[in-house]
């Protein structure tokens, strides 16, 4: 058990960690699934339910399902083109229109 | 619990409106993540370079420049508003919650439903809040200027960049890529930033003849025209005006440093009650709160800042105005104020070493005010975040989780011995890497710096939990 003070420890037990969990025996696997559901602190660590990590509250928002207008991942990114080309599209006909007005006049 | 309750059920006739990204049904694989996540970036980029149309003209004070950084926004572009809106409806939300204004029980799904429906609703609320203030407080131009009819379409751009920087996010968060939307957003445009800095090839016309931006190109360019290359290397390390190779070195170095202090943990050993042989290890990190207390901290002076630089521009006789802030216009670039009077000169760093030893009150008074903020941000933070010891001890008791050789109800005790003292030792480290940046001078700010590292150092850290989940699969 761990009888370090309060100043944390050196960083050797930490580069240990992540390699441990690789592949062992099942129970061992299952520990280490374990593990990473614990460990906590980082933003965007695993499915951790109630937020473990402090940082992580305010930056993990949507974990859940909730009943809504559904999209999938593919239209969000074609919606977001769809939108660059939209606001790009008003430049050219702006540029056009002006160009067009200016003449006229 | 009732008015609460009714609060959040305000929510409901909305949820079948908003948009919401499919959860995913099957285990996305690590490369598709990395597609989506790039692919999202690329969109967050070239929204940050498009600018808006309609816009007249973005001359003129610019009151955000201080939060520009924390925000991931571009003047002009149509990510002005950057990740404003998810952040602050975040930020409300989680104080509502945490202040138990709002009951939120996390257990029942229905909730969590309404919450997160409730964050989104609000981020959108947000969103075209502000759209409406950037245009009619004429940011762009006095709405007569504009037009109606440009004011309209300017609104609506800067809507649908908002609903856009969500869904991405979501995308991101349900599992489709790495990390959270946010967190990439901010760390990519603070990298652009330092990037920029160190190789732009704009030339600015300085009286001493063209002088590139970028510090490296700088570096080089000045090295072969100029003949005295001693005094051309000075100039390249040293020049004022503009980023020079120290400032590059700094950055790098706290770069380091900061990577450095991230691997300082405590590891405490906890067992499963359940199963037996199930060990597994609680990690209290030196940097608990992460990049929070900075977040926070920066939040709050540019709050400070920019309710200053409003009044000083209406009233700059008032003695109480003056105290909060006296503001000159930058030498260096248009349309960006910068304090030299009164509390925000005294919350603002010293824009360099030489300057600091000019005024060591203004150099300490800094450095209290970073340490003792960050520091009482983060005690605050692990209290409204629930991540404060009884939030942890209930977490790991509903896991069934035990520390070995103590009993089950000493686990806070225990866990009190080192949450706090990490959170406020945490934070004051984080504060003082802070200062330290901003002292050396780094490019793009000090919270810049550590928030773009620590955001980093965490996608570091899940990518290898990517790769171990991978081979852990392969075990089964």
């Amino acid at each position: 058990m761990a009888r370090g003070t309060s100043q944390p420890q050196s960083a050797s037990s930490a580069t240990s960690r992540p390699g441990v969990m690789a592949p062992r025996g099942s129970a061992a696997a299952t520990a280490g699934m374990r593990r990473r559901r614990l460990g906590g602190g980082s933003n965007s660590s695993g499915s951790v339910s109630g937020g473990s990590g402090p940082g992580s509250n305010m930056l993990r928002f949507y974990t859940d399902e909730s009943p809504g207008l559904k999209i999938t991942p593919t239209a969000v990114l074609v919606m977001s083109v769809c939108f660059i080309g939209f606001v790009t599209a008003l430049h050219v006909f702006g540029k056009l229109y002006r160009a067009k007005a200016g003449s006229g006049v | 619990m009732g008015s609460g309750f009714r609060v959040l059920h305000l929510v409901r006739p909305f949820l079948s409106f908003l948009p919401e990204v499919q959860n995913a049904d099957r285990k996305v694989p690590f490369r598709e993540k990395v597609i989506y996540t790039v692919i999202s970036l690329f969109i967050f980029l070239v929204c940050s370079q498009l600018p808006l149309y309609g816009i007249h003209s973005t001359t003129g004070a610019d009151p955000f420049y201080w939060m520009r950084v924390i925000l991931a926004s571009n003047r002009g572009t149509v990510m002005e508003l950057g990740i404003t809106p998810i952040v602050t409806s975040g930020l409300v939300m989680q104080l509502l919650v945490g202040s138990k204004i709002i009951e939120v029980d996390n257990n029942v799904r229905e909730d969590r439903a309404l919450m997160n429906g409730a964050q989104k609703l609000l981020g959108i609320l947000i969103a075209i809040g502000e759209a409406v203030a950037y245009v009619l407080s004429g940011m762009y131009g006095s709405v007569s200027q504009l037009g109606v009819g440009n004011a309209i379409l300017i609104i609506i751009q800067l809507f649908f960049a908002g609903i856009i920087v969500i869904c991405l996010d979501e995308l991101l968060q349900k599992g489709y890529g790495l990390g959270s939307g946010i967190s990439l957003f901010i760390a990519t445009n603070i990298c652009e930033n330092i990037i920029w800095k160190a190789f732009s090839p704009t030339t600015i016309n300085s009286g001493r003849g063209a002088e590139f931006e970028g510090a490296v190109i700088a570096l080089f360019h000045l090295l072969i025209t100029r003949t005295d290359k001693v005094r051309a290397l000075r100039e390249a390390f040293y020049r004022q005006n503009l980023p020079n190779v120290t400032n590059l070195l700094a950055t790098v170095l706290i770069f380091l440093i900061v990577i450095y202090f991230q691997g300082f943990r405590v590891v405490l050993p906890v067992r499963s009650k359940n199963a037996r042989g199930q060990q597994g290890s609680y990690p209290i990190k030196l940097f608990y709160t992460s990049n929070m207390p900075i977040i926070l901290q920066s939040a709050l002076v540019s709050n400070v800042y920019f309710i200053s630089q409003l009044l000083y521009r209406k009233y700059s006789g008032n003695f109480f105005v003056n105290l909060l802030g006296k503001w000159k216009d930058s030498d260096y670039s248009a349309g960006q104020s910068i304090p030299v009077g009164g509390i925000a000169y005294y919350i603002t760093a010293p824009s360099s070493l030489a300057d600091m030893v000019a005024n060591p009150f203004h150099a300490l008074f800094y450095l209290v005010f970073m340490l003792s903020a960050c520091a009482l941000f983060s005690k605050t933070w692990i209290e409204v975040s629930g991540s404060s010891a009884r939030d942890v001890a209930k977490q790991l008791k509903e896991q069934q989780m035990v520390m070995p050789g103590h009993r089950e109800s000493n686990l806070q005790k225990e866990l009190n011995r080192y949450i706090p003292t990490a959170a406020a030792f945490g934070g004051m480290c984080i504060g003082a890497l802070t200062v330290l940046a901003d002292f050396m001078g780094a490019i793009g700010s000090g919270t810049g710096i550590l928030l773009a590292v620590t955001i980093i150092y965490q996608y570091f850290e899940t990518f290898e939990k990517e790769k171990a989940s991978e081979l852990g699969f392969f075990g089964f």
